[in-house]
């Protein structure tokens, strides 16, 4: 056998085409699935609110949010607790519901899941009555009852309520999934704030036999809510003196009527207050 | 801000810096191939030479490092996700073999052939999740020359 040494025709090891077409084929088919995907959760979100049992939420609750023990909870946080405790038996909630009092300068309260509901302490600093801060916490069991703050976590929902059921409460990808989501940007539809406040106004009905107080956090909202730390606020709770004429209207049609307001036992509220 | 625009920059950096490399590359490979046509490279261990005729034989090996960069990285991380032929790197592993072997045949100058050739590839890089691979290609087989007046013949063994 001769040996002839010859340049090979053509590069047989490198495929043909340009690859910065490639790139753009890839890029655009990678976009297509995860528009896909992004349409497609906005539906699932819907579909699986009525489907997810306490305990998944319970689950979900713990990649957010840490449970503290019995030594942690300060008697502010305690006070809030037990009225919690008493405004839950007027509701619907087959869950219990545990109050966590958060540094801050909102004045607001909001329904997390696992039945956590964070209040702010500005909020405890300014209600003048029980039946004020009542009304407020009232409110958020609303929320719970109608399932809004599952809702309100949006898309990120399908995969926490997924990671919950195959993965339990504590691990990495939920971690992950929990410090990806800032619960300060959950908001609610006016409709749902509505639902919330006449779901509200039944409880304090229920508790106190009459629905004193009940308007009192919607005069204050405007004037205590900063409105250049948390603008959109405004735009999902609709506008105070709207919904102080339909809780009256509301609870017209109900047959509510006004009464008395239980001053708030507030002794350690204050001492924190005066530093 | 920032972030974005560096991960716009690279690989846009890197394909104009690393199209215009390779083109350079390929270039030089071709003009060397050519010129290196003479001397043959095979994998055959033994060829039909006596030992008379063998004037030196030697080891000789040639040896190229190339480095990805961020277009051609992006590139296979997306086809990672739906598979297929990585073109990105199928010209990586092309320029550093035929490199190796250049460079085997520029060491073994002045032999009339080389045999038993082996080209080995692997990847250089202390993490190849946090930084750009590199791709180290070593080609290596035994330099032979012949005393004048012998033709080349080869056979299997």
């Amino acid at each position: 056998m001769k040996f002839t040494p010859r340049l090979p025709e053509k590069n047989v090891n490198v495929t043909s085409g340009s690859r910065l077409w490639d790139f753009f084929l890839i890029l655009t088919g990678l976009f297509l699935i995860l528009a896909c995907v992004y349409f497609t959760l906005g539906f699932a979100v819907d579909l699986i609110v009525p489907r997810i049992s306490p305990e998944t939420e319970y689950q979900m609750a713990s990649y957010f949010f840490r449970q503290k023990s019995d030594k942690a909870v300060s008697e502010k946080t305690r006070m809030v607790q037990d009225l919690t405790n008493r405004m839950r038996k007027c509701s619907e909630i087959p869950y219990g519901l545990t109050v966590h009092v958060s540094e801050s300068d909102q004045f607001n309260a909001m329904a997390l899941p696992g039945g956590n509901i964070l209040v702010f302490s500005k909020l405890l600093e300014k209600v003048e009555s029980e039946n004020e801060l009542a009304f407020v916490l009232a409110h958020e069991m609303g929320h719970f009852a109608n399932r809004d703050h599952l809702r309100g976590l949006g898309r990120s929902l399908v995969f926490m309520a997924i990671s919950a059921v195959l993965f339990g409460g504590d691990s990495w990808v939920g971690a992950l999934l929990g410090q990806s989501l800032n619960i300060t940007e959950m908001s609610f539809s006016r409709k749902q704030e509505t639902g919330a406040d006449e779901y509200a106004l039944n409880v304090l009905n229920c508790a106190y036999g009459h629905v004193g107080g009940s308007i009192d956090f919607f005069r204050k909202l405007g004037k205590y809510e900063s409105k250049d730390i948390m603008p959109h606020y405004f735009s999902t709770h609709p506008e105070s003196r709207k919904r102080i004429s339909h809780l009256k209207k509301y609870g017209h049609s109900k047959g509510f009527s006004d009464g008395p307001v239980r001053p708030l036992e507030r002794t350690s509220v204050e001492k924190t207050s005066v530093k | 801000m920032m972030d974005i625009l560096i991960f716009i920059l690279l690989p846009v950096l890197g394909y104009l810096a690393g199209t215009w490399a390779e083109k350079r590359h390929y270039r030089s490979i071709e003009e060397r191939e050519s010129r290196y046509l003479h001397l043959p490279g095979v994998t055959m261990g033994n060829v039909e030479i006596g030992e008379t005729d063998v004037e030196k034989a030697e080891m000789v090996y040639g040896s190229v490092v190339i480095s990805t960069d961020y277009f051609k990285r992006i590139l296979a991380g997306l086809r990672n996700i739906f598979g297929g032929t990585v073109r990105s790197y199928e010209t990586l592993t092309d320029r550093a073999r035929r490199e190796a072997l250049l460079r085997m045949k520029e060491m073994a100058a002045g032999a009339s052939v080389i045999v038993n050739v082996r080209i080995e590839t692997s990847a250089i890089s202390k993490d190849v999740s946090k930084g750009v691979a590199c791709l180290e290609a070593i080609a290596y087989g035994t330099a032979l020359t012949l005393r004048e007046n012998n033709e080349i013949h080869t056979s299997v063994t």
